[in-house]
């Protein structure tokens, strides 16, 4: 039996005792707390615009307590670094070394944070496959969450889209996943592009644009245009009844749900209307659509999958074109766990109307590829700000009502559009455009401001007990030069490709086997790791262990000295090797060396998950121009309170264990952190 | 062939847990489970190179 059912089994009267003498943990009586997250805010940034007067509500709880930069984790990725946050330790306590992980016996790249397995135990019923259990998402992040340990002394608490939550933990505190939630495909987020410019519907582009979808599309005289949405894949469809005539004709998306629409346009009006599953939507040109849920139905009448898009009309009149987001999954009727309890995620949504489930909302590779302009980049991302602005004021109300003690609130809308927005005021940038500079260079500054006002209302309103801390995970850096570590690798002779067209010019690697495995020694994989091709831990492993030490050492200075030939400068200002920096928990699934790269450099696209280019270094031509995937020490987190802390500099770590002293908890031997009051 | 293989107590503890939480037959049952589960995972989607491209790119970290 749970500690809270107990108590409300034994009564009130036992409330008082039972912490004490069962788990030797106290409740300090009356005590309260906020913590907002704002994902990528940097240190820098805040203190330069805090001496213009542009964040006073900042600079006023900076005044009640402390502003200071924070250690983040190594690397200073943010599932990485949430997960410090969650569990009061370093990566080598909780698994999470970076998004992409690699799998030791064939070297395929995984995704770190979750893994999906399907169901085995099914029956074939007519022309479908019925699962008789269904199948499992885990998450992979170790470790007890700090709101675990406040359940254990009653403090309830919110948790609203920490990162490194996905799917949630089992806990009775009030939970949504974030970070690492996936769209109904199963995706991170593909999008659907109608258009009728034959040229953006050329086969090139459509390519470009995978794994989003393009459709070209004909507007009809009577000024409507047919069209389909193209769902999730039907998995009960049984594989087995495919025949090879079928397999041969077969298109890309034969076996997913498709849901049709029409759009009735009205050019003169600027205006159209979207019919689409007996819904009508009215939207304006370049106006982002309220919610819009479709059931994808799996067995006409039965059973079928919830998912919910907004619609984006691009253009129109000359030109028609039409985004579609990703399909979220629906918080009414989720087809995959998405918080704890179940029913939360419908309560938000009947409370606060349908919000954004997907990993990271703001679509910046509609913008990345074209398929955006800035504005409309800008219009989408003000839109997700806005939207979490509005549940937060639920939960904040909910908050100062007494319903909870503890609330986490994660904002995305500063790393996303960091990421975006560097080049409108780094002239330097190799991506800089003189135009949408002069168009949109102010909105970096505005967007801080946004978030200062959320800061604001929480300051004017709660009470002055109520301890307040604003964090963010890590900072932000120009990324103006892509490395592809695996060339450099090559050229060094530690990794051999096992085909001379590895080395492609788009970077992609499909086989499983990058490498000639009996002769590498070394491969990169992830957003900044490097690995030892270990014999006995490898599939094919080569290095015997007792070489490893000194391999890693001859790595280690080698890559402190590789030089970019554009500016003669190094580029990776440390390189860490793991097994000096984590705890030893789960050391074997993290790289054997962290590359920390200087502000400027990352790790190229296709790198990350084993590519190799012809050249090592590569400018970056891409909106995408800010990152923070460097040496930790280069991108420090922010951290702000309304309360004196006893240490200079905190760490990231140290997050858990003082949300735990506040309620009266001595922090855990599994943390590593520590308390800073 | 069948193979012995040793379980600390702790372990086997664990194992008759699952063996009545889960309904196996026998702790053979539950171990050829697991084995062949596990070797699932190793073959399956989470270990396609191009899938997790495409998760990378609609994370936006790679285009």
């Amino acid at each position: 039996m749970k500690r809270r059912e107990f108590i409300k089994t034994v009564g009130a009267t036992s409330l008082l005792s039972v912490p004490y003498m069962n788990f030797g943990k106290g409740k300090n009586a009356g005590a309260r707390m906020i913590v907002l997250g704002f994902d990528g805010m940097d240190p820098q940034i805040v203190n330069h615009l805090m001496r213009k007067g542009k964040l006073p509500n900042m600079q006023k709880l900076a005044n009640q307590g402390v502003f200071t930069m924070m250690k983040t984790t190594i690397p200073p990725q943010s599932p990485v670094a949430w997960s410090s946050f969650i569990t009061g330790a370093d990566p080598g306590k909780y698994g999470i070394f970076d998004f992409v992980h690699r799998d030791p016996l064939t070297y395929f790249p995984m995704f770190s944070q979750s893994a999906t397995t399907d169901s085995s135990w099914n029956i074939k019923l007519g022309k479908y496959d019925i699962p008789l259990k269904s199948g499992e998402v885990q998450l992979k992040r170790e470790g007890k969450a700090f709101w675990d340990y406040l359940e254990e002394i009653d403090v309830d608490a919110t948790i609203f889209k920490i990162p490194g939550n996905y799917p949630p933990s089992k806990s009775k505190q009030r939970t949504i996943a974030g970070m690492g939630t996936p769209d109904i495909t199963g995706g991170y987020g593909m999008y659907s592009l109608y258009t009728d410019d034959d040229e953006e519907s050329s086969f090139e582009n459509e390519k470009k644009l995978s794994p989003s979808k393009l459709f070209y599309v004909y507007v009809e005289e009577d000024n409507t245009v047919k069209a389909e949405l193209i769902g999730p894949e039907n998995s009960l469809l049984r594989r087995d009844l495919e025949d090879d005539t079928n397999a041969l004709e077969e298109e890309e998306n034969s076996r997913n749900i498709k849901i049709p629409f029409t759009v009735y346009l009205d050019n003169k009006n600027k205006t159209a209307r979207i019919d689409i599953d007996g819904k009508e939507i009215l939207i304006a040109e370049k106006e982002y659509s309220n919610w819009v849920e479709i059931d994808f139905p799996l067995i006409p009448n039965v059973s079928s999958i919830a998912g919910m898009v907004k619609f984006y009309l691009l253009n129109m009149g000359e030109k028609f074109r039409l985004y579609v987001s990703p399909i979220h999954i629906s918080p009414n009727n989720p087809a995959l766990p998405i918080s704890t309890p179940e029913s939360y995620s419908k309560e938000l949504s009947d409370k606060t109307g349908l919000f954004h489930t997907i990993s990271l909302p703001a679509d910046t590779k509609a913008l990345s590829q074209g398929t955006f302009s800035m504005e409309n980049f800008i219009v989408q991302s003000l839109s997700v700000f806005d939207e979490s602005d509005k549940i937060f004021d639920y939960e904040f109300n909910r908050f100062l009502n007494h319903k909870e003690d503890f609330l986490y609130f994660y904002f995305s809308a500063l790393d996303q559009s960091q990421h975006m927005i560097w080049a409108l005021t780094d002239k330097s940038h190799p991506y800089y455009h003189q135009k949408e500079a002069e168009q949109f260079g102010f909105i970096k500054e505005y967007l801080y401001t946004k978030h200062d006002e959320i800061l604001g209302k929480v300051l004017r309103q709660v009470p002055k007990d109520v301890k307040i801390m604003l964090v963010s995970d890590h900072g932000f850096a120009p990324f103006k030069r892509k490395v592809y570590i695996n060339t450099w690798l090559a050229q060094e002779g530690y990794l051999v490709p096992e085909q001379k067209d590895s080395f492609s010019e788009d970077g992609y690697i499909y086989d499983n086997a990058p490498a000639d495995w009996s002769k590498t020694k070394a491969y990169g994989m992830g957003l900044n790791g490097l690995y030892i091709n270990l014999a006995g831990r490898e599939g094919h492993g080569i290095v015997k262990p007792d070489e490893k030490r000194k391999l890693l050492e001859e790595l280690k200075y080698k890559l402190e000295h590789i030089k970019d030939p554009k500016t003669g400068e190094t580029i990776i200002s440390e390189a860490f090797i793991s097994e000096d920096n984590f705890s030893s928990d789960y050391l074997n699934r993290a790289p054997d060396i962290i590359l920390g790269f200087k502000r400027g450099y990352r790790i190229g696209d296709t790198s990350a998950i084993g590519g190799i280019r012809k050249e090592v270094f590569y400018d970056n031509n891409d909106w995408w121009s800010g990152d923070h995937c460097m040496n930790p020490a280069h991108v420090p987190a922010s951290f702000l309170a309304n309360f004196k802390i006893n240490k200079q500099i905190p760490s990231l770590k140290d997050m858990a264990p003082t949300i735990l002293k506040t309620f009266g908890i001595d922090t855990p031997a599994t943390m590593s952190g520590q308390s800073l009051i | 062939m069948a193979k012995k293989a040793k379980l600390t107590k702790e372990t086997f503890e664990k194992a008759e847990e699952i063996i009545s939480f889960h309904g196996y037959s026998s702790l053979d049952e539950l171990v050829e489970n697991l084995i062949n589960s596990e070797f699932e995972k190793i073959k399956s989607d989470d270990n396609d190179t191009e899938e997790q491209a495409d998760k990378l790119t609609g994370l936006g970290y790679i285009s």
